[in-house]
């Protein structure tokens, strides 16, 4: 355990010794002061700590929408913007150095001629990476804590959960940076490739959101216009077996334009179906940054009576004895897309991201365990 | 006297042609300092590596301190110095021998004490609280024995210890190594410095393109090879086989892998002449023409031309 605790401080103390990790400690107090900026009074909202005001009739202090709101606002934009995006690259860029200039020439043959085990450095040095996440994520939550207490009376612990959460989503990304850090032994090099592994990762997550929305469309337009082809056939021969021709000449010139549709629609689908079936399996293979984070945005929204989603299309506001208003197909299709999203099981979400970075952590392993330095 | 190393047939290829090791045999007994001499690449501190875990050898059988060679708790028994090694440059050299005690398993109260005795034994006790990258190389070196001492190793691998170190540090490393082999303990030293290993070195080997060209003690690698110089004026004799140089008005023969009987001619010769000997030295071959003759004798004409072995990897025999 010696050797455990001598590594973790070690990395502690390089930690303490990058500005940049003063630099992004000292950023997301500005954003936890910004975030705090918000309230909420009897008439609507307050920005800036009250230097700003918006009135509303829906959302103002003590309304169950103002909590959904704040809380939306910390786990959809905060989370997923600042300390998924900005600070995680600031992250990368602090971290991307820990294991090549551990391994560099002169410094390396200090702790690997040690009794400890090369895999037992490997890891504890690997954790000591994620010690950066950690710390930063942890002053974080503890001010969005505080705030969502303080501005929404939302005591909610769920909001700690940021920290495993965020730092899984970094892991995912450190493993990489790890891998190219043994392999090459150079900074720049390996936080490139991880920059470039996020961008391929985002694509193709992108991508695949986007065919498996389109599958929908097509899939529900296929159903609609079959169904419309069915009735006019339907009518065609109803009309034609009470001899009324000119009314089943109708029913079939009406039906050309739907039977043309569903052509195109098969054919669409069927050109579709390859690609999109590429894509998912490049997905499945990757982990999955996104629907990571999202977990967060799952456990806030459970104690909601709205979620930020009907706030933001305006179903929050929706009076319940008018009638539903029509959605467009893509409407339709983002919401069944999230709604298989919200479906999908978060233990799914973390083994096959787990997964994922335990092989590229045991390549890792193994390099770093034969190497000769 | 027990071997504290005892190595034979290792082996080391990089990739699949630069051949560093070549089957090297050789055996460090206890409470000795052991010096392993040779040419840049000559693959000493390849061997050394090899020795720390550092580096994987292609073949290898043998033992450090009644351990097989790789065997991670034995390492706790040993102390190492790398050569350019470098510590991480935000610690203090305080904080840098915590983290490599620590490493080496030991426990803080321990630590604590050691690294108060080790900064005061290289001379750094007032730099204690001070970054490690704001030392100078000398200062970093006698960091660098500190932490190599610090879990009282009973064998020290010292790679180039004097490196970039100043007359007076050498000194004091000297006579560190001379107290430390007093207390029983075994010291392997990897240098080029040839004159300061003289003084010091009980037993060594000479390394030459992956393999050991030479190894003993100094007195057995040096019987036999000592060399008369007679120097007289006022004479010439009549001695084509000798090599007789003029320096001023004096003429100095030497006598190389000479007897005392061959001297002894010489000297005959010279008063028989009518000459005036002014002096008769007997000359020993120091470690600088022992390393030469290492290198002659390995039968490489280029020895001293830096660099492993490059080409196809010999079939073990």
């Amino acid at each position: 355990m010696t050797s455990v605790w001598a590594i973790l401080r070690e990395s502690w103390l390089s930690l303490r010794a990058e500005w940049l990790f003063k630099g992004v400690m000292g950023l997301n107090i500005i954003v936890i002061v910004a975030y705090a900026s918000i309230g909420f009074d009897k008439t609507g909202v307050s920005l800036f700590y009250g230097l700003t005001h918006i009135e509303s009739e829906f959302i103002y202090e003590g309304s169950p929408m103002s909590k959904t709101l704040y809380l939306g606002i910390y786990s959809a934009f905060i989370v997923n913007m600042w300390l998924a995006w900005a600070a995680s690259i600031l992250a990368l860029i602090s971290t991307s150095s820990i294991f090549p200039s551990f391994l560099s020439a002169g410094a390396v043959e200090l702790v690997v001629s040690r009794p400890t085990r090369r895999s037992t450095i490997f890891f504890v040095k690997y954790s000591g990476g994620l010690l950066f996440v950690v710390l930063q994520v942890s002053v974080f939550t503890l001010g969005a804590f505080l705030a969502a207490g303080w501005r929404v009376g939302a005591w909610d612990p769920a909001i700690f959960l940021a920290i495993p959460i965020v730092t899984l989503f970094y892991s995912y990304l450190f493993c990489v940076n790890v891998l190219v850090g043994v392999i090459t032994r150079s900074t720049l090099i390996a936080l490139l490739a991880t920059l470039l592994f996020w961008f391929s990762s985002f694509s193709v997550r992108t991508a695949d959101d986007i065919m498996s929305q389109f599958t929908y469309r097509i899939g529900a337009t296929i159903e609609r216009t079959e169904a419309r082809v069915a009735e006019l056939d339907t009518e065609a021969n109803e009309a034609e077996a009470a001899g009324d021709d000119i009314g089943a000449e109708d029913a079939e010139h009406w039906s050309v334009g739907p039977q043309k549709e569903l052509a195109r629609a098969r054919k669409a689908e069927g050109q579709l179906a390859p690609w999109a079936a590429m894509v998912s399996g490049i997905r499945a293979v990757l982990p999955e940054t996104a629907r990571t984070l999202g977990l967060l945005h799952r456990a806030l929204e459970r104690n909601t009576d709205a979620t930020l989603m009907d706030l933001m299309s305006g179903a929050a506001f929706h009076d319940d004895d008018e009638p539903p208003r029509e959605l467009s197909e893509e409407e339709e299709a983002q919401i069944r897309h999230l709604e298989e999203e919200e479906k999908i099981p978060a233990w799914s979400i973390i083994l096959k991201s787990l997964i994922f970075e335990a092989v590229v952590l045991i390549v890792a392993l193994i390099i770093f365990r034969r190497r000769d330095f | 006297m027990s071997h504290v190393i005892e190595l034979t047939d290792v082996h080391k290829t990089f990739g699949r042609k630069v051949q560093a090791l070549r089957g090297v045999s050789m055996h460090v007994d206890q409470g000795q300092i052991f010096c392993l001499l040779g040419p840049n690449g000559a693959g000493k501190s390849t061997l050394v590596k090899i020795l720390m875990t550092v580096i994987h050898a292609s073949r290898l059988t043998g033992t450090m301190l009644g351990q097989p060679i790789g065997h991670k708790p034995t390492l706790r028994r040993v102390g190492y110095l790398p050569e350019h090694h470098r510590f991480p440059p935000f610690m203090t050299a305080e904080q840098a021998l915590h983290f490599y005690g620590g490493l080496s398993h030991m426990r803080r109260p321990e630590r604590v004490r050691r690294i108060q005795e080790m900064l005061d034994l290289v001379g750094m006790a007032a730099w204690r609280t001070h970054k490690v990258g704001t030392f100078s190389k000398g200062m970093q070196q006698r960091v660098g024995l500190a932490q190599a001492l610090l879990h009282d190793p009973e064998l020290l691998l010292l790679d180039e210890p004097t490196d970039g170190v100043d007359p007076v540090g050498r000194r004091e490393i000297r006579d560190l190594l001379h107290h430390l082999r007093s207390e029983g303990r075994t010291i392997l030293i990897n240098s080029h410095i040839l004159a300061e290993l003289e003084s010091i070195c009980d037993q060594l080997a000479v390394v030459v393109k992956g393999r050991v060209a030479m190894e003993g003690t100094i007195d057995d690698l040096t019987t036999g090879r000592r060399r008369w110089a007679v120097q007289w004026r006022n004479a010439d004799i009549d001695a084509t086989d000798l090599d007789i140089r003029t320096e001023g008005d004096s003429r100095v023969a030497t006598l190389p892998d000479a007897s005392d009987e061959d001297a002894q001619v010489v000297i005959d010769a010279v008063r028989a002449a009518g000459g005036v000997i002014t002096s008769v030295q007997e000359i020993r071959e120091s470690l600088e023409d022992l390393f030469m003759r290492a290198l002659e004798d390995a039968g490489d004409a280029d020895g001293a031309v830096p660099g492993a072995v490059q080409g196809k990897t010999e079939k073990p025999s």
